[in-house]
């Protein structure tokens, strides 16, 4: 199981199935909470996830592609576009440097 | 008739072939997908200057015949093409689409989405077959002209060989649809797209298929019903709105935000998860869709160009004019028809506990 600290994440990857629309808007709303701990916020379809990406947050629908995709990167999956938990627990990672795990 | 699909595709979930299914569907929407903005300039130059347009203009007019024809199929085979092979790949796919441009009636969007793969694949396979094997010096040479001739040769192959047959294959399709559409058969294509949208197979399905199918058909006819089939954001706001007024209260408040991203800014992705979470109310967006279709079929209602986003205001942009009644209609129709189902599915709120809404596994993950 691929699992990554917190406190060495640098750069989030946010999928989805074209990369243009529901990525850019959670990407968007969690670049802003990321900032502060210069962590940089990307989007990008599922099919194009670069093999090295260290976390990748996507919709649970999608997670099994994201998973054959990038076989290294913690992925983390999410129900809802807004306010989903998975959205806080990557952040508190970042912020106190917890341990995130597939 | 309708639940064991949708629960058939529920079982699907989280085995392999869903995810296979998304990626293939993912490479067919890759394709269309980026280059939506030159389908829009296309559709609303055509819905501007056509004769029977805004501000009729000859001159203007024509641009409409070339960028369907020569600039739009180009850009499949070129954005087919660098999926597979990178900026090589992408310039061989767009000569190689030239070769079923060419010579055909109608505009060869599902050729360029063959071809210029396929081209991308076989310059692929060359450039794996010679590296490391180039005389010092020789690079450029070797790699210009190897990507001249592939190209060539595959715009050859495009135009005897791929070409008529895909034209061939496109009338059956358009002949078919065209059956589809006039016996009012189409709503019965909502008990599919409907559950296959809400498993992320939605731009596979929208653009993958019916904005090319709509575009030719939209050539021919000035409009096409079938941009609304699966980018109507009538049936979703009918479930947000459902789950508004009668969903369980922890999800209520959620509810008016998502309207917002949704239905104006046209991203459905967002009504997805409050119906896997409740899978019984796929029947409301069916019921809906269906609907919606029907009373579109009945108004002859179409759009000139795809509506990308699905948003209201994509809508209006892309609405011919004297189309805008049978535009509202059929939204207004799906929005109601799904919001009425949700509504009577969730029990119009009546006996609603404040449970916490059963998440599908991996929600706690």
């Amino acid at each position: 199981m691929p699992s990554v600290n917190g406190a060495d994440v640098r750069k989030v990857v946010i999928a989805c199935d074209a990369g243009m629309g529901s990525s850019v808007m959670v990407a968007s709303t969690l670049s802003k909470k990321l900032k502060k701990y210069d962590v940089a916020v990307v989007h990008m379809p599922v099919n194009e996830i670069p093999a090295d990406t260290p976390v990748v947050l996507c919709h649970a629908g999608l997670a099994d592609r994201a998973r054959s995709i990038a076989p290294g990167a913690v992925i983390v999956p999410f129900q809802m576009f807004m306010g989903d938990p998975a959205f806080a627990k990557v952040e508190n990672a970042i912020k106190g440097g917890g341990v995130l795990e597939s | 008739m309708t639940m064991p699909d949708a629960l058939a595709n529920k079982n699907v979930e989280g085995s392999g072939v869903r995810a296979r299914v998304q990626r293939f569907g993912g490479y067919l929407a890759g394709m269309i997908m980026p280059n939506i903005g030159a389908f829009i300039a296309w559709g609303l130059i055509t819905a501007l200057f056509i004769p029977d347009g805004w501000l009729p203009n000859e001159d203007l007019a024509e641009l409409v015949g070339p960028m369907i024809i020569y600039l739009l199929p180009l850009l499949i085979g070129y954005t087919g093409g660098r999926m597979v092979h990178g900026q090589r790949g992408a310039v061989v796919g767009a000569v190689a689409t030239m070769g079923v441009v060419v010579g055909s009636d109608v505009p060869m969007f599902l050729g360029a989405m063959i071809i210029g793969p396929l081209a991308a694949y076989v310059i692929k396979l060359v450039d794996d077959a010679i590296q490391g094997k180039v005389a010092t010096g020789f690079e450029m040479l070797v790699d210009n002209f190897s990507a001249g001739i592939v190209g060539g040769a595959m715009a050859i192959l495009g135009r005897l060989a791929i070409g008529p047959v895909v034209d061939r294959l496109v009338e059956w399709v358009e002949n078919g649809v065209d059956f589809l559409v006039d016996e009012n058969l189409l709503p019965l294509a909502s008990i599919f797209v409907e559950p296959a949208k809400v498993l992320f197979l939605n731009n596979a399905v929208n653009h993958g298929v019916l904005t090319p199918l709509g575009t030719i058909e939209s050539q021919e006819a000035g409009r096409s019903i079938l941009f609304m089939v699966e980018s109507n954001p009538g049936p979703g706001l009918g479930i947000l709105l459902a789950y508004m007024f009668f969903g369980p209260r922890s999800l209520r408040p959620t509810a008016p935000g998502a309207i917002i991203i949704q239905f104006l800014g046209g991203i459905h992705e967002i009504y997805f998860p409050y119906i896997l979470m409740k899978p019984k109310l796929i029947l409301a967006p069916i019921a809906g869709g269906a609907s919606a279709l029907m009373v579109g079929t009945l108004l002859d209602a179409g759009l000139v160009s795809a509506p990308a986003p699905g948003s209201i205001f994509a809508y209006f942009a892309v609405t011919p004019k004297g189309g805008y009644f049978d535009m509202l209609a059929v939204v207004v129709v799906g929005a109601g028809v799904s919001f009425a189902v949700a509504s009577a599915l969730m029990g119009f709120g009546r006996g609603e506990r404040d449970e916490e809404p059963a998440l599908p596994e991996a929600a706690a993950a």
